[in-house]
């Protein structure tokens, strides 16, 4: 049964994930954006995960559990980055409805996005702008 | 990585430069699992107001925050904050760089605040993205000195 965008009310969580960013994982996401600015951890030299690559899978939350309909348009993005995170760590990431409105043909969604790590250290937050078909 | 060390207002961030293509956008499909057809079905694009299909935002984003990476490495995952609006689809085929530039240097409570004024042009003089970023270091960390 398709979701009611209408129905969703601000304050309520549409996504809660983990994610394992292995190196696997890690690595077909440097590969899709060709990101040629590897880091590593200047206390142990281990390898860290690109920030973006976090904010990209607290979206796949929104994007499949929202089942985000064709034709709907990222029109705006906020992240604070807290904490450098390493390559084999898993994140807990969650997204809250902020607001919900209709502006003539198209619906906005204001969606919070929070990733923790497994020592329970928010590593980002952030705020993602969405803008669905609203009929 | 080493990052610059040190930025005064009015430097430039050192730009990244990138070829967007269809195959790109198919394997950020995959890794994001972000499959919305107006990125991957040509058919469903083409009915779009696009006419064809565009780069997912955040695959255009990730130049940013690679640019970022290079100007104050490991600063940016720790500290960085980021906020962009999405101003034009970059199309498969599109070359996009980055821009950057250091609007302020300043120091509070011990950290050194250092914002930019950043974003991403098309070949074709679009601007596709604009907004916002900065990063803060701890005044005892030289990473950001000036």
């Amino acid at each position: 049964m398709p979701i009611e965008y209408g129905d969703l009310t601000v304050g309520q969580k549409i996504s809660d994930r983990t994610h394992l960013l292995d190196a696997e994982v890690v690595s077909q996401y440097v590969d899709a954006v060709e990101d040629r600015a590897t880091l590593h951890s200047s206390v142990d030299g281990r390898p860290l995960v690109p920030p973006m690559a976090v904010a990209a899978l607290s979206l796949r939350g929104v994007v499949q559990d929202l089942e985000i309909p064709g034709g709907t348009l990222h029109a705006g993005q906020e992240l604070q980055f807290r904490g450098a995170v390493e390559v084999g760590a898993a994140l807990d990431c969650s997204a809250t409805l902020a607001q919900n409105s209709v502006r003539g043909e198209w619906r906005f969604l204001v969606v919070e996005l929070e990733a923790v790590d497994s020592a329970g250290l928010v590593v980002m937050t952030g705020k993602s702008t969405i803008i669905v078909p609203a009929s | 990585m080493m990052a610059e060390t040190k930025f005064d207002e009015g430097d430039g961030l050192p730009a990244v430069e990138k070829l967007i293509t269809q195959e790109q956008i198919e394997r950020y499909a995959v890794a994001s699992g972000d499959f919305n057809p107006i990125h991957v079905d040509h058919e469903f694009a083409a009915s779009s107001q696009f006419g064809r299909t565009i780069a997912h935002g955040m695959l255009v984003t990730a130049s940013i925050s690679e640019m970022m990476t290079l100007a104050f490495g490991e600063t940016w995952p720790q500290s960085g904050r980021l906020k962009i609006r999405f101003k034009a689809p970059v199309y498969p085929g599109d070359k996009i760089s980055t821009f950057g530039e250091v609007k302020s240097v300043r120091d509070r409570d011990g950290a050194r605040t250092v914002a930019c004024s950043i974003g991403v042009r098309t070949d074709k003089g679009e601007v596709a993205i604009a907004g916002d970023a900065s990063v803060v270091v701890p005044l005892s960390n030289d990473t950001a000195g000036r």
